[in-house]
Parts: structure tokens; C-alpha cells; sequence
């Protein structure tokens, strides 16, 4: 399938129409529809359990729904195989970091361009011309673009499993974006982080989102209330499989059924603060 | 196992010089002499018995090198690759023996070359063939399917059927004068010296830059985390089946150019136990790594040697020990196997990292 058109900011990027997803008889997502406009950040919040990660799954192409249909740029992506979704501009972070721990910083980003490299089996084992030349534009475009933005020059050739842990954060939202994508899953990118990562981590984000070398559309799943408040557009209610409520983060807040499944009848931003 | 450190005062410029093999003008001439040793004073002070060690070096590293490529880059543990030493053994006898080469061929000596490529192709597809059930197992189960390389490879096709090819039986004799590389007819130790060492650094310069390249990353990111290296857009299917062609390949390799070591071949060179020594090799030199695919070659066969070397004036007084040599040897493999789990986990390959990066910041090592 060729999905090459081009969106232009505000219209739909990605819609989920009526998703449902058991496993066995548990009921994971109950017929979930929601649309995602190039540009924005889309949050979903939920309880635990409220199968947020499944959404993104589901998106991603590691789960495939039982019912129901994505769309992506109008296309439906349904049987794709991860990779392939990947190739369309599809990345993601994982909630428990998934990095490549034997490999160097620098490697990890390399391998989220993975897609953009051309060199084969046998152009690979010659490593000369064309090959040579790929790795050193590639390493420009990580250079320049990536560990600059992401400020991890200083660890770019320590193997990430020795790392710590808002580092291992860090490196796999740099490999995620390396790969240029259109729509980017973030799994709970600001979990485990203390104040100061977590500052750093949502101004990447932000500028991961607005930059123009990058435009990139985010779906943000998040429980940190005050930044997904603050960054998004839109936000998305799960619980138990069930949408509550999508809307804009000021109608989130207002709508009493959230406020009593998820978000708690205190302080909002008490998280953290 | 992350990158050496430069030695003081050594900074790179543009990306060209930290992309490149040999950084600095200490290692290049190290390494131009590694190469005339290699190429020149081997040979010449060796004697027949040493230089047989070195070949017997050279085909241990071009079999583990495939092992490495698979369990220590690629995560697919294999227990089966003698199956493709053989493989590659066999299809390149039957051509040499059996395949009517045109006159020219035989003469112009291309016969065998060529009947190395293509057993080294052969080879690699019926790895991928073993290689098929990655697809869908890990671990455990696929250490069985690739056992089921070995068992029906040598001890059923390979014993059952190839071996009658031509009646002989059970070995394939190889008469004096059909290895033939060029107009060199491969018959002494120092030929099969040259040929061997020449194969075995095209075959590691090889796939140290495929490891470089997108389709090494690939590999190790499929063994280190299958799901986000899938996630990130590596066709994982095909590129573990890439993995075993190419380990299969280099298996090829090395069991085609074996036979020009023996005088006849039959099943009996490739037996399980030599699958598994492969990655007693790679344990001992350290996984992950192709230093240490060398230096467990040349530290086994080594130490094996040694063995020997000790048993025989013990003989006198114990027959049984030279009688009962190969379970000597097994025990040895064990306890070797052993030690360098427990004291040294890494291999000897990590042992040199440290010992390159003492020097590099003496004396500063803080």
C-alpha cells in the first residue's frame, strides 16, 4: 500500500473508528473512535488498566483489533505489519524503555533511520562509495538534528543499558524522532523522571511538535496531569475500555464523569508540584 | 561492548575520520605489521606441524564466525552449524568430483573457486531453510530446530544418500591434484595456509562493516529488543533470515575450503560435537564480539594442542590417557567452558578491551 499524500496542518492525520480489542474474554477497548489532526498533541489519559497502551498498540500495528478500523491519511492500515507502518511515518517510545541496551547512543538513533538508510547485504560488507558516504550524511542529520536538540553529546558513544534511566528516556524519544515520522506514540515518555527531566523531556516534546524542521503530530499517554494539560490540544478520556470524553483539555476538566473516574475531586495540578 | 578510547591528545575533525577502521597512525602501523607477520613470517619460520595448527586456527574462525554472527549478534542461538560446514563441504566435492567442468575450467584451475561460491551459497539456503521457524520461536526452541539442522543434514542426508553418489560408500576420497586454485595446485600446508588466511580476512573485514552498516545494526537490534527493533521499522523475518544466509554463507565457506586440508571427506569431520564446540568457541572468546571469535579460535585450538603435547610423554606410564584422548579433550572443553563463565563472562575479548584502553590512557587512568 502507497500512503504518500500529503496532509496539511488541521486535517486528519490518523482516525480510529470504533476499535475493539479482547483478550480472551477481557475487554480492552470497547469501541473506541477518535481522529488526530496533523499538528496537534492528543493526549489520552486514564485510570490503569484503562487500556491506553493497547491504543497505542493498536495504532502501532503490535495488536491488531478484532473490530473496527485505523485510518491513516485516509487509508486503512488495518493488516500492516509494524515495519511497514513505520516506513509510512508511524514511530513510538515505549512506557517501559525498549532501548537497544548493547548498543551505542549513537547506534540507537542510527537504527531509528533505519528506514532512510539504503545499503544491502552486499553494499554493506564492502562499506565503500556509496555506503561510506550514507553513514556520514546520516550521522550529519543525527549530529545536528538529534543530539544537538536532545543535548546528549556527552554520551553519545556509551552503550545505553549502562545508562540511567532519564537518559534511556531521552535516547528513545532521539531514536523514535531519527526516523522522521508524521505521527509519534509517546507511551508515558515523562514516567519515573524527577522535575527537572521532566522540564526537559515536555520542551522536547514541544519542540518536537512546533519546530518546523519537524512538525511532528503527537499522541501523548501520560499521567503527569500538569504537563498533558499544559501541552495538549486535545485530550482523550479512557476507563475500562470506555471513552469518556474527547475534548479540548478545559472541557476534560469540566466533565464530572472524568473528574470522578480519573482525575479526582482535588487540586488538579497537585501531581508533583 | 562500547568503542576503545582514543589515546591522549587524538581528536577527530569530521565524521569520515570517526567513521573510519583504523583511527590512528599507531594502530594503522600496528596493523601493517599484524599483516606481514600474517603474510610472511608465519610462513616462513613455521614448520609443517605450526602451519597446520594455523590453518586448523583458520577454519575454527571462519566456522565460529558464523555462530558469532548469529547467537552474538543476531540472538539466534544455533546448535546446528556443522550441518553447514558440511553442507558447504559436500557441494563443493561433488562439483570438484563429479560436475563436468569444461576443459577450461579445469585448466585454468576455476574449477574449485567457483565450487566454493557455490557451495557457500548452497550452504547459506539451507540455513535459511533451518532458519525458517525463527519466524516464529525464540530461545530453547529454536536451539532445537537448529539440532534438527545438524541431525538431518550429516547424519541422515548427508550419511544415507550423498555418500553413495558414485559408490563410494562412506568418504569421498579427494586425489592429489584436484584442489586447484589458479595454476596453484593446492597440495602442501603453506597453499592451503594462504588461501585460508586470504578467505578468512575477506570474510571478517566482511562482516565487521556489515555490522557497521544498516543491516549489522539491524541484527543487533533484533537481539537485543525484537518488539521496538520491529516497532522501528526492521522486517525482523527477513532480516534473521538474512542473519542465517549469511552465517551459513561463511560456513560454506569454511567447510569448502577444508577439504582441501583432507585427503578424503565423510561425515565423521562434521559431527554435533563440533556444532557445539563452535560455540564453545565463541563463549570462551566472548559473545558479541569478533576479536573474540579470534581469539577463542586460536586459544582452543591452541590449548588443545598443548593437551596433546602434555599427554604424550605421559603415555608411557598411562596408555589409556592418549587412548582415551577425546574424552580428555571433551573434559577440558568442559572445565574451560566452565572457568571462563564463571571468572570471565565476557571472554578474552573483554580482556583486551581492558588491556587497549590501560595503555591508551596511560598514564592518566582516571
Amino acid at each position: 500500500m502507497n500512503v504518500s499524500k500529503d496532509i496539511k496542518q488541521g486535517e486528519v492525520l490518523l482516525e480510529i473508528d470504533q476499535i475493539q480489542m479482547f483478550f480472551g474474554k477481557v475487554c480492552a477497548l470497547n469501541g473506541v473512535s477518535t481522529k488526530i489532526k496533523k499538528g496537534e498533541i492528543h493526549s489520552v489519559i486514564g485510570p490503569n488498566g484503562a487500556g491506553k497502551t493497547v491504543m497505542l498498540n493498536c495504532i502501532s500495528g503490535l495488536y491488531h483489533p478484532q473490530k473496527g478500523n485505523v485510518y491513516y491519511k485516509g487509508e486503512k492500515i488495518n493488516g500492516m505489519s509494524p515495519h511497514n507502518r513505520a516506513e509510512l511515518g508511524i514511530a513510538r517510545t515505549f512506557q517501559k524503555v525498549e532501548v537497544f541496551g548493547g548498543m551505542t547512543v549513537l547506534d540507537n538513533i542510527r537504527l531509528g533511520r533505519h528506514i532512510h538508510y539504503k545499503s544491502g547485504i552486499m553494499s554493506g560488507s564492502l562499506y565503500m562509495g556509496k555506503t561510506a558516504k550514507e553513514e556520514i550524511e546520516h550521522r550529519k542529520f543525527i549530529e545536528e538534528g538529534i543530539i544537538d536538540l536532545l543535548e546528549i553529546e556527552h554520551i553519545r558513544h556509551k552503550p545505553v543499558g549502562m545508562l540511567p534511566y532519564g537518559l534511556q528516556k531521552r535516547v528513545e524519544l532521539g531514536r523514535a524522532i531519527a526516523l522522521e515520522p508524521e505521527l509519534l506514540l509517546l507511551d508515558e515518555p515523562l514516567a519515573g523522571l524527577n522535575l527537572e527531566e521532566v522540564e526537559d523531556m515536555a520542551r522536547f516534546i514541544l519542540d518536537v511538535n512546533q519546530d518546523e524542521k519537524w512538525k511532528v503530530t503527537c499522541i501523548l499517554v501520560e499521567h503527569d496531569m500538569g504537563v498533558v494539560m499544559d501541552l495538549s490540544d486535545n485530550v482523550f478520556v479512557l476507563n475500562f475500555g470506555n471513552m469518556i470524553v474527547d475534548g479540548s483539555p478545559e472541557e476534560v476538566q469540566g466533565n464530572p464523569e472524568v473528574v470522578k473516574a480519573y482525575l479526582g475531586e482535588e487540586d488538579l495540578y497537585a501531581t508533583r508540584r | 561492548m562500547s568503542t576503545t578510547f582514543l589515546p591522549c591528545g587524538v581528536y577527530h575533525e569530521n565524521y569520515k575520520q570517526d567513521h573510519a577502521w583504523w583511527q590512528t597512525k599507531f594502530i594503522k602501523s600496528k596493523m601493517f605489521l599484524l599483516f606481514i607477520t600474517l603474510f610472511f613470517i608465519i610462513p616462513w619460520i613455521s614448520d609443517s606441524y605450526s602451519l597446520s595448527i594455523c590453518n586448523q586456527i583458520g577454519y575454527t574462525i571462519l566456522g565460529a564466525l558464523g555462530v558469532q554472527l548469529l547467537i552474538g549478534f543476531c540472538g539466534q542461538v544455533t546448535l546446528g552449524h556443522a550441518a553447514f560446514l558440511a553442507v558447504g563441504a559436500y557441494v563443493s566435492t561433488l562439483l570438484v568430483l563429479e560436475f563436468p567442468w569444461p576443459a577450461v575450467f579445469v585448466e585454468l584451475g576455476l574449477a574449485y573457486p567457483l565450487s566454493i561460491f557455490i557451495a557457500a551459497i548452497a550452504a547459506g539456503l539451507w540455513c535459511v531453510l533451518f532458519g525458517l521457524p525463527s519466524a516464529r520461536v525464540k530461545g530453547f526452541y529454536l536451539i532445537l530446530t537448529t539440532m534438527a539442522a545438524q541431525f538431518i543434514t550429516v547424519d541422515f542426508i548427508i550419511t544415507q544418500y550423498i555418500s553413495q553418489i558414485g559408490g563410494r560408500g562412506q568418504a569421498f576420497s579427494l586425489p592429489p591434484g584436484t584442489i586447484k586454485v589458479g595454476p596453484w595446485v593446492i597440495d602442501s600446508d603453506v597453499k592451503v595456509y594462504y588461501m585460508m588466511i586470504v578467505l578468512t580476512i575477506i570474510c571478517v573485514v566482511g562482516v565487521v562493516n556489515l555490522l557497521r552498516s544498516r543491516v549489522g545494526r539491524a541484527w543487533v537490534a533484533i537481539r537485543d529488543n525484537d518488539i521496538s527493533a520491529e516497532v522501528m521499522g526492521i522486517n525482523i523475518i527477513k532480516y534473521k533470515l538474512l542473519a542465517f544466509f549469511v552465517a551459513g554463507f561463511i560456513g560454506g565457506i569454511a567447510g569448502a575450503v577444508w577439504i582441501s586440508n583432507l585427503a578424503a571427506i565423510s561425515p565423521e569431520h562434521f559431527p554435533w560435537f563440533w556444532s557445539l564446540w563452535l560455540v564453545g568457541v565463541i563463549l570462551i572468546g566472548g559473545v558479541g564480539s569478533i576479536h573474540g571469535t579470534i581469539f577463542g579460535s586460536i586459544f582452543m585450538v591452541v590449548v588443545m594442542e598443548a593437551l596433546q603435547m602434555a599427554v604424550i610423554p605421559l603415555a608411557d606410564t598411562y596408555p589409556k590417557l592418549l587412548m582415551d584422548f577425546l574424552f580428555i579433550k571433551e573434559a577440558a572443553f568442559g572445565l574451560a567452558i566452565c572457568g571462563f563463565l564463571i571468572f570471565e563472562p565476557n571472554g578474552l575479548a573483554y580482556r583486551w578491551w581492558q588491556i587497549k584502553n590501560y595503555f591508551n590512557l596511560w598514564p592518566f587512568s582516571y
